[in-house]
């Protein structure tokens, strides 16, 4: 009986949340026009500065590494005959999963964190209060820019990502194997399409969305204590990385099965 | 412009009633810095009382939107014990936010007014360093600057003469006297905990908050 009450208790806290993450979200777009405000901009900026421009170096090393992996892999699997197939390969790995989903787990572990641990200090120190008292709503201020200028950098680094893993990879095989960039050409092209490459930015998009609300929730739920700041940043690591993974799946299924 | 009737909230006020006019310079000396805090939430709508009411600008706090509350917090000026500074945005953001946030001034104009509040009140410190190393007394001048930047109706002193030198301190205290002479009918509430921090403050009434109710000093 206890078991049951915990587990529907806590069945309930989850429905609690989700409603308080998509209230946030909600409240972000009804604020959307108030970017024209020259402060609130700036923080939009300095957001995509911090989250997107910053990590861009990050996410071209990482993506230039996965497609020399992935292809590595490829070729070892089918060899080096086959330079349509591994070039079909390599563009439904990055662009259908792998793209979105790494560059999801950087701005994870670069700017979810940030946020959240910013956004609790400034709870811990009473700024966002001063922030109200200036009649500033801090969701106009502070949530909204966040979570549009994350989601902006996430749509921007996966491409750019996706871009770097495939560059990555046909380099690899071009230099060191001697095989014709026009052979992966012809799988890359016959596989690469206008809706496929959508959905990896739709689901970049939603990525983005996810974690900046997940992280902007965590860091104002930061009352009391610093020692709070840490469990915020890691909750809002972990639930980030969990509704990226759920996201993940149920995109796939709508769209590739 | 600000009134409380009645107000009552566990462990600060007992039906206590209180308010400043237009034209009014008041200072209300608390028992404890809890108690004087817990008075600024109230004042400033962050903490609602259990009973009773509290205007702000003739409208009832606990019967508008946050957007109406905002708006009034617009025409009011809170200068913070600590400054309130934002420890993200530098000396200059911070000056400048409230007023770049709700006016449509050019970012020059705001500077020039900047510029000559910070001369008057003696600070000729970097403006474009964070605040966070900053000496307590500057975070006090520039919460001062910033709430003198956007021209309210209504200015709240929270004890921001405490631990000044007496030099910046009757500097401090000549700007703020002025200030409240600049604008007809600007009203200026004084909250500390100790007569001496407001010392020589142009005041035309003086309120003790004990045991739940404030009392007018002869």
């Amino acid at each position: 009986m206890a078991t049951a009450g915990k587990a529907s208790y806590k069945y309930l806290r989850t429905i609690e949340y989700l409603y308080e993450l998509f209230s946030l979200l909600f409240a972000a777009f009804g604020n959307l026009p108030f970017l024209k405000i020259r402060p609130v901009r700036t923080v939009f900026f300095r957001q995509i500065y911090f989250g997107g421009i910053e990590t861009f170096g990050k996410v071209i090393i990482i993506g230039l590494l996965i497609g020399i992996v992935i292809i590595t892999q490829i070729t070892s699997l089918v060899g080096l005959g086959s330079a349509v197939l591994t070039g079909k390969i390599l563009i439904w790995v990055v662009v259908r999963e792998l793209g979105p989903l790494l560059a999801a787990i950087i701005i994870i572990a670069r700017s979810a964190t940030a946020i959240a641990s910013e956004l609790g200090a400034m709870n811990i120190e009473n700024e966002i209060e001063n922030i109200e008292l200036m009649g500033i709503d801090p969701n106009r201020y502070l949530i909204m820019p966040r979570v549009f200028a994350l989601a902006l950098s996430a749509v921007v680094l996966t491409f750019y990502f996706e871009l770097a893993a495939i560059f990555g990879g046909i380099a690899v095989t071009s230099i060191f194997w001697a095989v014709p960039f026009e052979q992966y050409s012809k799988g890359m092209l016959s596989s690469l399409s206008i809706a496929e490459l959508s959905v990896s930015l739709l689901k970049s998009l939603l990525f983005g969305t996810a974690i900046a609300a997940v992280s902007c929730s965590q860091g104002l739920k930061v009352r009391k204590s610093i020692t709070q700041i840490p469990q915020a940043t890691t909750r809002a690591t972990i639930q980030s990385l969990f509704l990226v993974f759920i996201f993940d799946g149920i995109i796939t299924f709508i769209f590739f099965v | 412009m600000i009134n409380l009737e009645c107000a009552s909230l566990k462990g600060l006020l007992e039906c206590a009633s209180f308010s400043a006019h237009e034209g009014n310079s008041r200072v209300v000396l608390a028992e404890t810095d809890f108690d004087k805090n817990l008075l600024l939430r109230v004042l400033t709508g962050l903490t609602r009382t259990d009973s009773g009411k509290v205007f702000i600008f003739g409208k009832e706090i606990s019967s508008i939107t946050y957007a109406e509350l905002s708006e009034a917090r617009k025409k009011m000026g809170v200068v913070l014990n600590s400054g309130g500074l934002i420890s993200n945005l530098k000396v200059w953001e911070n000056l400048m936010l409230p007023l770049a946030y709700h006016a449509s001034l050019s970012y020059n104009d705001i500077e020039v007014k900047m510029i000559n509040i910070l001369n008057n009140l003696g600070y000729n410190d970097d403006l474009n360093i964070l605040p966070g190393p900053l000496p307590a007394y500057k975070k006090k001048l520039l919460g001062l600057a910033r709430a003198f930047l956007t021209e309210p109706d209504l200015i709240i002193y929270d004890s921001i003469f405490d631990g000044l030198s007496s030099d910046i301190r009757n500097r401090a205290l000549k700007v703020v006297n002025t200030f409240h002479e600049e604008k007809k009918g600007r009203v200026s509430l004084f909250l500390a905990t100790s007569e001496v921090s407001v010392k020589d403050i142009k005041a035309d009434s003086v309120y003790v908050l004990k045991k739940g109710n404030f009392h007018e000093r002869n």
